[in-house]
């Protein structure tokens, strides 16, 4: 029997680099490029047709969640219950998303089916109708959605920080009235449709799974079939207002909780500083080891969490610190987080904490990045800012470059205690806090 | 199809090794034979008090966290009515360093009165947070002591109360440490890029020492049947009516779990399924309905649940999903219907098996249920379901005297 040593931790290894699975590239007769990420060992496949047709491109609020949702509501050819029947038969998943810059339509299919899946999507993609009463449906029930959402005291701060940093009226905040969904026009949102849902416009992600046959059948439906290309197409304009007022108390007198939102607007993954902005994060509120989590919850017992992260926009970004804690300790909480900045800005990170950080990053990469479909989502995050997924290696490279200095010195550039936007949402007696 | 190797440790600790190499990381995943089910019912909520106190410190390691982020590693756990998970990431590497850390907590924790006082606070924040402060949270403290009158299916994991949480002391959680955590009360499962022959090494250095520990047998009270329909009104600041149907039906390990989960799908599985074409397609009267069943290890619920859209009453919400239940425990579903469900669940099947850390809670599991192989069988039980089962599965189970409603109305 091998002698025991329980206190004593074991031997490891460090990641020093990771491998990553690449994509290849392809481009389809009408200009569509096509990226793949070939692997894993099931016969699965997720094909994600991604549109410059998210929120930034909207002339109104929900036009460009509305056009997207539309897609799975009926063609010329099929109504809404006969697509959703095809791909419920079939064991494939259709999901519809729209975002900030972009809008996505995202198949998820066994290989043996695709060839009767991928019809339909090139269906909705190219030919949806958007039939009135479905239109009303979806509708409304996205307003009750959106009004028990507008419940919660988490979507209530996160709408005033949003505001405060990027200005109410920015696709980056996203923020509307609830009368915005009677006033809405199915015209506006086909309209919106027709000019967006292009192939000039269009990009293409497959992970899984893929042979010569899903580069033809592509190719087939999606490069040669009549598809209207357009090419007048705008980009959009939007200014980012930051707001002069640094703390905002939104009032909600039946919370049981108080939402607490710190945080500043901050540069997006291109820049040369964001490398230490990481890691300056996960050691404040980036994972379950951060000052921030060991001293409000696991200290004080404030909150069941608390994190901090960093949104990368296209045009823009921001850091920001997210909490739910006892209204009774509100204050106490704020006056913590404000400490722990403070402590990152006045003294160096030691040697331990560091390399415990790096490592940290190190194995979350490589859990994160290990299958074709992992690989995919990152791809599509990565692809609007010129990168592709090599962008990690490097990452990991530049991590070991950032020393303790250099993060004191960011702290110091960016996280000066008027630098930072404070919301809390919670019942009137926390209204003090801030 | 997954392989898995399986052996045991002298002390009874069951593990299972199943082999990935599309990943370069290592699943370890221990499951412990103990739910909220298990708690005595003045101290309901323990049981999840104590996963995270597991997390405070075992008796020769002060901190389960921060060596684990040193080799790259991340962990979680949760808590359900029947057992208690506990799971974590590594590069395969560093899958000692997991052992290390597994081990010395099952062997004994460090019992600080700081952690104690700390959690409980936590918990109650936790409390707050998910039950409290959300629209519609509170649904289940309420709706399954309805449900259930004997069983302690009829509190949450997280309690039925801050309060019973607020008084535990150390040496209840003492207590509930030797009565429950055990070598022979637990599964290991390890999956990702990992060899079996490392794997039992690796088993037998770190907790074959371990001392098997004397587990009382189970015995809870059987529910007793539902005579009569039952139903309770809430009123909360919500923006809209909603409704809650529950129906009992049988444990998971069932031959009938596999139809009952299949009129879960015909019913409520996609966007072609019944009710949500019917309901809120067609006739407009949910913005979101749900069929699906709780998967509690002893019989269960099946669940009905959904939000009233704006105008509609209460008496014709109920209605038309009644409406729906006796027709499906009425008329037969079509081949074609059936066929459509089978190749979801099939699908489904193929798609969960991606993930090295799910294969290996799934497999522990089962191997709890009764045999970890039933992760490759469970598909041709759901094969073999047949047009009369889902019928008589549904007409067994729609009954009005089977169920429970809870009508939760806005404050207007």
């Amino acid at each position: 029997m091998e002698k025991l040593y329980r206190n004593t931790a074991p031997e490891y290894k460090t990641v020093d680099s990771i491998e990553i699975l690449g994509d290849k590239k392809y481009t389809l007769s009408n200009d569509i490029p096509v990226h793949v990420i070939n692997g894993g060992s099931q016969e699965v496949l997720k094909i994600e047709f991604i549109f410059d047709a998210g929120i930034w491109y909207q002339n109104s609020p929900l036009v460009a969640s509305m056009a997207n949702s539309m897609l799975n509501e009926g063609t010329s050819k099929y109504n809404a219950a006969e697509i959703a029947e095809k791909f419920d038969f079939y064991g494939a998943y259709i999901g519809f998303s729209a975002a900030k810059h972009d809008s996505s339509v995202c198949l998820y299919t066994l290989n043996k089916y695709l060839t009767e899946t991928l019809k339909i999507t090139e269906n909705l993609i190219k030919d949806s109708i958007f039939p009135q009463k479905e239109f009303e449906t979806i509708l409304l029930n996205k307003k009750q959605r959106f009004q028990i959402e507008h419940q919660k005291t988490n979507v209530l701060a996160k709408d005033e920080f949003s505001s405060l940093i990027y200005g109410k009226n920015h696709p980056y905040s996203n923020i509307f009235d609830e009368s915005e969904f009677d006033e809405l026009d199915i015209n506006t949102v086909k309209e919106f449709y027709k000019t967006h849902y292009i192939p000039d416009n269009c990009k293409i992600i497959i992970a899984g799974k893929v042979d010569q046959s899903v580069i033809d059948k592509l190719e087939k439906l999606f490069g040669k079939n009549a598809w209207p290309k357009k090419d007048n197409l705008m980009d959009a304009k939007h200014e980012i207002q930051l707001s002069e007022e640094t703390k905002s108390f939104v009032c909600k007198d039946d919370a049981v909780q108080a939402c607490i939102r710190i945080g500043r607007p901050i540069f997006n993954k291109t820049h040369k500083d964001y490398t230490t902005l990481h890691l300056f994060n996960l050691i404040l509120g980036g994972y379950f080891g951060s000052r921030l989590m060991q001293n409000i919850r696991e200290d004080k017992g404030y909150t069941y969490g608390i994190n901090s992260i960093i949104i990368s926009h296209l045009k823009g970004g921001h850091f920001v610190i997210v909490t739910e804690v006892g209204s009774d300790v509100c204050k106490a909480a704020i006056d913590e987080i404000y400490k722990e900045i403070k402590r990152l800005r006045e003294e160096l990170v030691s040697d331990e904490e560091l390399n415990l950080v790096k490592n940290y990053i190190s194995g979350e990469m490589l859990r994160n990045l290990d299958s074709p479909f992992a690989l995919s989502e990152s791809l599509k995050g990565n692809l609007p800012f010129g990168l592709d997924n090599s962008y990690y290696q490097n990452f990991i490279q530049e991590l070991k470059t950032v020393d303790a200095e250099k993060i004191k010195t960011l702290a110091n550039t960016y996280f000066q205690e008027e630098d930072l936007k404070l919301v809390v949402c919670g019942p009137d007696n926390c209204r003090s806090s801030i | 199809m997954i392989e898995f190797d399986k052996f045991t440790l002298e002390n009874g600790l069951r593990v299972i090794v199943h082999r990935d190499e599309t990943t370069p990381m290592a699943a370890v995943n221990l499951l412990y034979n103990i739910g909220s089910k298990d708690e005595d019912p003045e101290r309901t909520g323990f049981a999840h008090l104590f996963e995270h106190l597991m997390f405070g410190g075992s008796v020769n390691i002060p901190n389960y966290d921060e060596p684990l982020q040193l080799v790259g590693g991340d962990n979680n756990a949760w808590t359900s009515n029947d057992v208690t998970n506990y799971y974590l990431t590594v590069p395969k590497d560093n899958l000692e360093t997991a052992f290390w850390l597994e081990s010395d907590r099952m062997l004994s924790l460090a019992f600080s009165e700081k952690s104690l006082e700390v959690q409980r606070n936590v918990v109650i924040e936790e409390f707050k947070q998910r039950y409290f402060n959300q629209p519609y949270g509170d649904v289940w403290l309420h709706l399954r002591p309805l449900a259930y009158k004997k069983h302690p299916y009829q509190w949450s994991t997280i309690g039925k109360s801050i309060e019973q949480i607020e008084t535990v002391q150390l040496d209840e959680v003492k207590e509930f440490f030797f009565k429950h955590y055990a070598p022979n009360n637990a599964i290991l499962v390890v999956s990702g890029n990992v060899e079996t022959e490392n794997v039992k090494r690796l088993a037998e250095k770190w907790f074959g020492p371990i001392e098997r520990r004397e587990i009382a047998e189970r015995n809870l009270p059987d529910e007793p049947v539902q005579t009569e329909l039952r139903t309770l009104h809430l009123e909360r600041k919500v923006p809209f009516d909603a409704i809650y149907m529950a129906f009992h039906m049988g444990k998971r390990t069932d031959d009938e779990f596999y139809s009952t989960d299949l009129v879960s799908d015909v019913l409520s599985n996609g966007q072609s399924s019944r009710i949500f074409q019917k309901l809120i397609k067609e006739r407009n009267l949910f913005s979101s309905i749900d069929a699906y069943l709780t998967g509690d290890f002893e019989p269960g619920l099946f669940l009905v649940t959904g939000k009233l859209s704006e105008g509609v009453s209460f008496e014709e919400a109920e209605a038309a999903i009644w409406e729906e239940l006796n027709k499906i425990a009425t008329e037969k579903v079509t081949d074609y219907e059936l066929k459509k469900v089978k190749n979801k669940i099939e699908s489904s099947l193929v798609f969960s098996e991606i993930s090295y850390l799910n294969k290996a809670m799934n497999l522990a599991t089962h191997e709890l249920l009764g045999d970890a192989n039933e992760i490759n069988t469970e598909v041709e039980k759901y094969r073999k379901v047949s047009i009369d089962d889902i019928l008589n599965t549904s007409a067994k189970l729609f009954r009005k005297e089977n169920c429970s409603i809870l009508y939760y109305h806005a404050k207007k």
